[in-house]
């Protein structure tokens, strides 16, 4: 490559402005590519790089605020931007230092990890844990020790056997349920524990994915209910926590994952069509954006219009179109016709 | 040379006051989109109200007789659509290219012959028609090739006979319509344009493909692939009979590569322009 001194000012161009250089004029080159120093900007906010600190995504450059902005995913720990190596794991990014075991604080983004009862472990952690069957639990009213699974109750575990079922009167276990909500019911009047059969007779909403009881917040979405944090994306898993979702074939899915798959976006606004789909030349349209490509006019399903490079022309465009193109336009359409 | 008298200074006065009527129709009930269509305009300075209108977001200006696009056009910094379809517009000014949300221009059915320097600095222009025009290769402004948010770029019917590799950067790309040019060639790298699904080479002077656009997902049914009207060799002829996808699925293979390679080294001269476009209404001065 030329160095900058042995290149003709006249042949050198600004990457941005395409305008040439004054004599003398100091030029900013970046991998062979020349920019006056006020155009070398970050492109989301034309400012000068902050200490000539930039950062490329997709051909431009950004700022480092910016490029954070728009691109660096947050840690699920530290709630900081995370640059360089990004761990993906437990539905969240994480810095490498941030994502550590539960149990033992050991780091895990490079000895793996093994997920349970939704805490991220290290191998020997889950292990143990494993082998201990269940942590030693202490009854919060006889004070002696738990065998098997607790019954959980208003924060604290106790014996099932303290308990009776609020409608039946049966003995509980740890498989009883507690109800903190109930519609129609004062919050301390409730808070009762029931056995399974007793409490699925009450009419409380089952979660379409996890099968637990949903007691808090609630979406009612694919003609089922869910815990907001299980209602998720069907390809990225990701909660939607009140994001708009859009329905597939009885399937739930993020914007970005349903346009990935069924790439029904308008060819004039390019967002994901929400609403009723025109859809002609192998083209999708939302309701406010099926027009005429040379005169925006609104076409409607009834409307007549005419193929001009895979987009529609309405009949008054193609009427005002010079006779020579319309004779051409004629005679490709006899073409694919024919075939 | 015209010997005609400059019909601007007549003003059509039926259609100039429906014009006129239509941006003050739109400033009482703040419509963001303008509909100027066939309203026999021949200069955007006849009506100065249009360049107040800040927060419009279309202006659709097509089949009227504009000559010139003032610069200040540009003053309207929310438009997003900007229609000047079907008009006699040769020159385009830069200040276009810095409208911070412009996503659709249309400037087909003109007479521009160059685009000017610095014209491809739109940050967010998604939609570039430039078909039926007069450009070609030489003729593209230097840094046309980094508009990396276009996704469709119309350029059917102007003067090209190569097109060049810088095509490549255009990531973003899903249709490209090159659609009656002179292309004697395309380049490899159009095989990059990897979400490339509308792909229009009909009525060029190609003979040969370089096998990487075999490699383009273009046999969908999704996809468009228009490659009728070239002088394409005996064997990709064959396969386009049998329809676009064969010939994608040939291109891939190797004998044909070593048919390509043999090609390029050979260069037989370019067939010969068939298409008379002398009379092409772009041509008109
Ligand atoms: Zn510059
Ligand atoms: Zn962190
Ligand atoms: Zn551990
Ligand atoms: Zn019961
Ligand atoms: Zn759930
Ligand atoms: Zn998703
Ligand atoms: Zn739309
Ligand atoms: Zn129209």
């Amino acid at each position: 490559m030329p160095g900058l001194a042995t290149m003709s000012l006249d042949n050198m161009f600004c990457t941005r402005c395409s305008d040439g250089f004054e004599p003398n004029e100091k030029i900013v080159n970046s991998n062979g590519e020349l920019w006056h120093t006020n155009c070398f900007v970050c492109a989301q906010c034309f400012r000068v790089f902050p200490e000539g600190i930039f950062y490329e995504f997709e051909g431009r450059k950004y700022c480092e605020r910016d490029f954070q902005v728009l691109f660096a995913p947050c840690c699920g720990k530290c709630g900081e931007f995370v640059i360089g190596r990004v761990i993906k794991a437990m539905n969240a990014n994480w810095h490498p230092a941030c994502f550590r075991c539960e149990e033992c604080n050991m780091e895990l983004a490079d000895a793996g990890f093994i997920k349970h009862g939704g805490r991220a472990l290290c191998h020997s952690c889950n292990a143990r844990i494993k082998a201990d069957g269940l942590q030693n639990y202490m009854c919060h009213k006889c004070h002696g020790v738990i065998d098997g699974e607790p019954l959980r109750y208003r924060g604290e575990v106790y014996h099932g056997y303290h308990f009776t079922c609020a409608t039946c009167g049966v003995e509980l276990d740890h498989t009883a349920r507690e109800v903190k909500h109930r519609p129609g019911y004062a919050a301390n009047d409730v808070n009762n524990l029931f056995c399974l059969r007793c409490h699925d007779k009450m009419g409380i909403p089952i979660c379409g994915a996890c099968r637990r009881p949903i007691e808090e917040r609630i979406v009612t979405a694919l003609g089922k209910h869910w815990h907001v944090e299980h209602f998720v994306c069907a390809k990225c898993e990701k909660p939607f926590h009140g994001h708009r979702h859009y329905e597939k074939k009885g399937l739930a899915y993020c914007e970005q994952h349903y346009h990935q798959l069924f790439g029904n976006l308008c060819y004039v606004c390019n967002q994901v069509i929400a609403g009723d789909v025109f859809t002609a030349l192998n083209k999708a349209w939302c309701v406010h954006h099926f027009a005429c490509s040379v005169c925006d006019a609104a076409l409607s399903t009834r409307s007549k219009f005419y193929e001009y490079d895979e987009r529609p022309a309405c009949r008054r465009c193609y009427e005002k179109f010079p006779a020579e193109l319309r004779r051409r336009l004629r005679r490709a359409h006899h073409y694919t016709v024919r075939r | 040379m015209s010997h005609h008298p400059t019909v601007s200074c007549i003003p059509n006065t039926g259609k100039m006051s429906k014009a006129k009527k239509v941006i003050e129709e739109a400033k009482e009930i703040n419509n963001p989109e303008i509909d100027l269509v066939d309203k026999g305009i021949s200069s955007l300075d006849e009506i100065p109200s249009l360049f107040t209108l800040e927060n419009i977001t279309r202006l659709s200006l097509s089949h009227n007789k504009i000559q010139v696009v003032p610069a200040a056009l540009a003053n309207l910094v929310n438009l997003e659509i900007l229609n000047l379809a079907n008009n006699h517009i040769q020159e385009l000014p830069v200040s276009l290219s810095s409208l911070p949300k412009l996503r659709i221009l249309n400037v087909s059915l003109n007479r521009l012959y160059t685009l000017p320097r610095g014209f491809g600095s739109f940050p967010v222009l998604e939609i570039l028609d430039l078909t039926y025009n007069n450009l070609n290769e030489k003729t593209l402004s230097g840094n046309f090739f980094i508009m990396d948010s276009l996704r469709a770029l119309y350029l059917g019917d102007n003067d090209f006979e190569f097109l060049p590799p810088e095509i490549g950067n255009l990531k973003n790309l899903q249709i490209l319509s090159m659609r009656e040019n002179d292309l004697i060639e395309v380049p490899r790298e159009l095989g990059q344009l990897s979400r490339l699904r509308e792909l229009h080479l009909q009525g060029n002077r190609l003979v040969v493909l370089p096998p990487e656009i075999g490699s383009l997902d273009l046999a969908s049914n999704k996809s468009v692939l228009r490659l009728e009207g070239n002088f394409w060799v005996p064997p990709i002829e064959d396969q386009l009979k049998l329809g676009p996808s064969h010939v994608l699925d040939y291109l891939r293979s190797e004998t044909y590569k070593v048919l390509y390679s043999r090609h390029m080294s050979a260069k037989p001269p370019p067939p010969a322009q068939t298409l008379d476009k002398s009379k092409k209404a772009s041509r008109a001065a």
